[in-house]
């Protein structure tokens, strides 16, 4: 390889590392002198040498492994106690000055040392004479002195201050301290013997001949191209840190819309596609608006103290505006002109003025279609409503509901299915959809779609019908007019990849921030 | 809707012929009903009625009737609507009971063993009908008693509480009415209906047994019925004449198609109930109706012939008279949901098959758009993320902690409350935007900052001028938490969104709670307010739990479409 090609792909740290070599005349160096010519940190130094090797410029020369050999905090607390043996000697000797002696028990019961560390320190002593055992188990120190006790004392203090190579030490003193080192499974040690490794390194050809070119310091190295070597062309002579552009670069947070509403602004302008014109409503509603002009009779079990959310203050409407009023009410008793039998029931207008919280998007329809709306005309909401319901996985506290009307003297039940055919097709993309016989009271004939979804398979996607006269007629409109509504949050929940309604209003905004997915 | 459970072998005995697999899913249709599940192991099939007008098939027996109709193309003959025998019992109606529960009826079934599989189903029609149709009980129930341990003609009438005695089902002592209202589980259940009446609606017999104490509870030895039982004695109560009678022509028709031979009773008012002083039960108050052919093609779209709509209706359980133009229909007696001749399009549609009809594509020529509100709102939206920031889509039912006192605004600050909490988390609508991006400051110290965001969307703010007492507003608020938000970056921020809205605008110095003195302002356009900035109150932050400084400012949408549109 051409060592031009082989020096540009060096990072600053190699270069350093080479040249370092090249100081010692391209003899073995080992790392600790390495870190010395180069003043580079240790970690920098086997950085450098592993990318060097990987490149194969440098190799291993030589390896040497040395034991050293340091205290533990078990041998730290020896210094200032005593070793085992030799607290038991102490403790033993001073008794006898109180007139006291031990047994084993005894000793044992003090807790000092562990009683395994205790049982081989008698063993040792009564080995090495130091102590007798006499009637009653009692312990007697003789006047015998142990050479272990001695010995240990004497390694503890050599070791006090830093760890010492154990070739170093007596082979007298290797064999004791490999006795009383840190092994497997017994932490209670005085002495830790670990095994460093020393390596030499030594340069192979290619790294011989890049080194040469390599001089600490010898182009300026720098990160960032500044105006200023542009203006005085000092770039030059500087050499760019090349980067791992491999890494992956710091997160940031764009602007963004929120993915939910994302999904539902595809909605909005396929709706707008279609021919559909926005229609909006208030949140506080009348119960006339949301249920009676709905053809929802006031005893209806939907109706309920547990199915709707009712406003404190005001609780009631100034007004519900005539004669929209008086022709629902003649409606809901006795068809009124509509052709109907009507409900039977006393309505109650004071009920009708009873304010809520919006409970269906149905009632933005039914403030269109008695607002003169255009013949043909088509109209679509998408309505935050309110339920009574527990928040769980599949009820959040307010939602969406997509809803809309089309009216004309083109339509029946068979331009109702067209149309239903077209959401399926447009919303979402399938080829194959099914009706089936449906209730709502506002329609009649009333429709449920399934559709064939590309990947979620049959699914429900919406309920329609053709508004009954009873609703249009005492609103003022007298040509049929399609009522429909789409279910299409769990399409954004599976495009988004969540499976509980009330991530689509997450208030988590790392969840907000990664949200994503493809919706058309 | 209901959704009620019965056994493969019950429904193709009621079927009269076994049912393969997917059969029944294509069949539902026919009652509106959805398969829920079927459990193999059992035979146990759930289906869900989605229609609440149409209780007569609410039960196994009304599926089956309604698909057997279709099978043989035309309703089967029920004797004893026939009027000309004389009924061989009574019940007697006292005076007053008009005040309390006016209306009763009832047949006897004879000669059907009762089976541990049809008294479930009983039960459960009893249950369901009473529940959804009866308004739980208020306005029909139904009670099911042993028919040889009556003796007639049974009394319908009116006791103190403390006067009459019997032994509830479910208990082994004798009671009084008003102990049962206090210690029977139904009593306590129910009792609201008769709630704050001195005098009690009892049946008795003309031996002095009570029957019931409708609508709260049956006796025990008398109206409780076991499988094995093969005589019956079915009464409804209710307060709606209608309801009650169409309720007992539902049980006389099921237990009919289960073998019965229903004999109707003679009920006797002594005051007037619309349908005379004397009623039959079950009776048939099915009037016939007469319906343009063309009211029906119209409403579905082509044209048809009688002949052929006269065949379809039938073969859903009509009766039918077809002339050229014309249709005299009749629904069957164990429904009374035609009030339009658009209900009888839908039957006919159903009775047919909805997939026989081809879809039209509507072809009348309309132009699409948005309001002039949703495109400000996105013409902003696409600016505010533009400048980085996040959007933010939240439910608007807040606390009135969040909206109120975590923000520092005074107690009387007026929102838009909920008369019915159903947690104290959700009992306000939002009257401003801030503290719903505030729920999401709470919930994100973790997400790495800083934190730009922004939400667009409705507001209700009390406005007593209002004929609904308060009105809907959209609004844009933002809000920029970092340890070093301050007041001049949040100015900018609006400061550049007024240029691109090419709206002039200037601050006044407000005095607000949620905000540190001196660094708030009311943002004025042509001298009229429409909206605030700030750096919120630190209190505020405490009440939040949050631990970095948030500048905001919230603007309302309404006026930039005014003005433009």
């Amino acid at each position: 390889m051409q060592t031009t090609a082989v020096y540009d792909s060096l990072h600053p740290l190699e270069i350093n590392l080479l040249a370092a070599f090249s100081q010692s005349a391209d003899q073995p160096v080992s790392d600790s002198s390495l870190q010395e010519l180069s003043q580079l940190e240790p970690s920098q130094v086997s950085m450098a040498l592993g990318w060097l090797q990987a490149k194969k410029l440098v190799s291993i020369y030589s390896e040497v492994v040395t034991a050293w050999v340091g205290l533990t905090e078990v041998g730290h607390r020896y210094l200032t106690d005593g070793s085992p043996p030799e607290w038991i000697i102490r403790t033993c000797k001073q008794g006898a000055e109180e007139g006291r002696s031990f047994t084993v028990k005894d000793l044992q019961g003090l807790n000092t040392f562990p009683p395994t560390d205790l049982s081989r320190a008698f063993g040792l002593l009564k080995k090495e004479g130091a102590i007798a055992l006499v009637a009653g188990g009692r312990i007697e120190p003789t006047d015998t002195p142990s050479p272990t006790v001695e010995k240990l004392r004497v390694l503890l203090h050599e070791l006090k201050k830093s760890r010492q190579e154990l070739l170093s030490f007596s082979p007298d003193q290797q064999a004791l301290l490999r006795q009383y080192a840190v092994k497997r499974g017994s932490a209670q040690e005085p002495f830790r013997i670990e095994e460093r490794i020393q390596r030499e390194y030594t340069p192979t050809k290619t790294g011989k001949a890049v080194a040469k070119r390599c001089h600490a310091g010898s182009v300026e190295e720098v990160s960032q191209l500044t105006p200023d070597m542009l203006k005085d062309g000092s770039w030059r002579n500087k050499r760019f840190r090349k980067y791992t552009i491999t890494l992956r670069p710091p997160r940031v947070a764009p602007g963004r819309r929120h993915p939910y509403r994302e999904f539902l602004d595809l909605v909005k302008h396929k709706l707008v596609g279609m021919g559909f014109q926005e229609m909006r409503g208030p949140l506080v509603e009348t119960e006339f608006w949301d249920m009676d002009a709905l053809y929802m009779p006031q005893f209806h079990p939907a109706r309920a103290i547990h199915d709707v959310y009712f406003v404190k203050t005001p609780t009631h409407a100034k007004a519900v505006t005539e004669p929209f009023l008086s022709q629902v009410a003649a409606t809901h008793e006795t068809g009124g002109s509509t052709g109907s039998s009507g409900w039977g029931y006393r309505y109650d207008k004071e009920r009708a003025r009873r304010l809520v919280l919006r409970s269906q998007g149905t009632a933005v329809s039914a403030r269109t279609l008695a607002s003169n709306p255009l013949i043909p005309g088509k109209y679509f909401s998408m309505a935050r409503c309110f339920r009574y319901d527990q928040v769980d996985a599949t009820h959040a506290t307010d939602f969406f509901q997509i809803e809309g009307i089309v009216l004309g003297e083109e339509i029946n039940f068979r331009t109702l299915l067209g149309l239903l055919t077209i959401f399926a097709k447009e919303m979402a993309q399938a080829q194959e959809s099914k009706f089936f016989p449906a209730y709502f009271p506002f329609t009649e004939p009333s429709v449920e779609l399934h559709v064939r979804h590309p990947k979620l398979g049959w699914m429900e996607l919406g309920g329609a019908g053709l508004f009954r006269p009873e609703v249009t007629q005492p609103l003022g409109v007298t040509v049929p007019v399609i009522a429909w509504g789409l279910g299409l949050d769990r399409m954004a929940m599976v495009a988004l990849g969540i499976h509980d309604i009330r991530e689509l209003f997450s208030v988590d905004l790392e969840k907000v921030r990664t949200l994503r997915g493809r919706f058309a | 809707m209901p959704t009620i459970s019965f056994f493969q072998k019950d429904f193709e005995d009621l079927l009269g012929r076994t049912v393969p697999p997917d059969q029944l899913e294509s069949w539902l249709p026919l009652v509106k009903g959805e398969l829920k599940d079927v459990t193999q192991a059992t035979g146990e099939i759930r289906v869900e009625l989605q229609d609440s007008n149409r209780p007569d098939l609410w039960s196994v027996e009304g599926i089956a009737r309604q698909i057997r109709i279709k099978l043989q193309e035309s309703p089967p003959a029920y004797p004893f609507l026939n009027t000309k025998t004389k009924p061989k019992q009574r019940i007697l109606v006292a005076e007053g009971l008009e005040q309390v529960r006016p209306y009763v009826a009832a047949c006897t079934a004879t000669g059907y063993t009762v089976t541990e599989e049809s008294l479930a189903q009983l039960i459960q029609v009893q249950e369901k009908l009473a529940d959804l149709y009866g308004h739980k009980r208020k306005t029909v129930s139904v009670g099911l008693y042993r028919l040889p341990r009556i003796h007639f003609p049974v009394t319908y009438g009116l006791v103190k509480p403390t006067e009459a005695r019997f032994t509830p089902l479910g208990l082994s002592e004798k009671l009084t009415l008003q102990e049962i209202l206090t210690v029977h589980p139904k009593g306590i259940e129910y009792g609201s209906i008769l709630a704050d009446q001195p005098l009690l609606p009892l049946l008795w017999d003309t031996e002095g047994q009570i029957l019931s104490f409708p609508p709260i509870i049956n006796s025990q030895d008398i109206g409780q019925v076991h499988a094995g039982d093969s005589d019956l004695l079915v009464e409804v109560t209710g307060t709606d004449m209608r309801m009650v009678l169409l309720t007992l022509n539902i049980f006389a028709t099921n237990l009919a198609d289960r073998g019965a031979v229903i004999e109707p009773i003679e009920v006797q008012y002594p005051y007037d109930t619309g349908l005379g002083k004397s009623i039959r039960t079950p009776c048939d108050m099915g009037a016939v109706q007469k319906i343009p052919l063309k009211a029906i093609e119209s409403a579905l779209g082509l044209p048809i012939d009688a002949e052929l709509v006269q065949q379809t209706l039938r073969a859903y359980g009509y009766e039918v008279k077809a002339s050229r133009h014309t249709l005299a229909v009749r629904l069957p007696h164990y429904r009374s949901d035609l009030m339009h001749p658009v209900d009888v399009a839908e039957d006919v549609a159903i009775s047919r098959g909805y997939d026989s009809f081809v879809p039209v594509m509507p072809a009348q020529f309309t132009v699409g758009s948005l309001s002039a509100l949703e495109m400000m709102s996105d013409y902003i939206r696409e600016h505010m993320v533009g400048q980085g920031f996040q959007e933010i889509f939240s439910n608007i039912l807040l606390s009135h902690e969040e909206l109120v006192e975590r923000m520092r605004l005074p107690e009387d600050e007026q929102v838009v409350e909920v008369d019915n909490v159903m947690s104290q988390s959700f009992t306000c609508l939002r009257s401003w935007i801030v503290p719903s991006l505030l729920r999401v400051e709470t919930a994100s110290p973790r997400a790495f900052y800083p934190h730009r965001l922004f939400e667009i969307g409705e507001v209700a703010i009390p406005d007593s001028s209002q004929e609904l007492g308060s009105r809907t507003a959209v609004r844009l608020a933002i809000v920029i938490a970092h340890p070093h938000a301050n007041f001049s970056e949040v100015h900018t921020c609006l400061d550049v969104l007024m240029f691109y809205l090419v709206k002039d605008y200037e601050l006044e110095p407000l005095t607000h709670g949620s905000f540190l003195d001196g660094r708030a302002g009311t943002i004025l356009s042509q001298g009229q307010p429409v909206g605030l900035i700030g750096e919120l109150h630190p209190e505020v932050l405490e009440h939040w739990g949050i631990s970095v400084p948030i500048t905001v400012f919230e603007l309302d949408i309404d006026w930039l479409c005014a003005e433009s549109s």
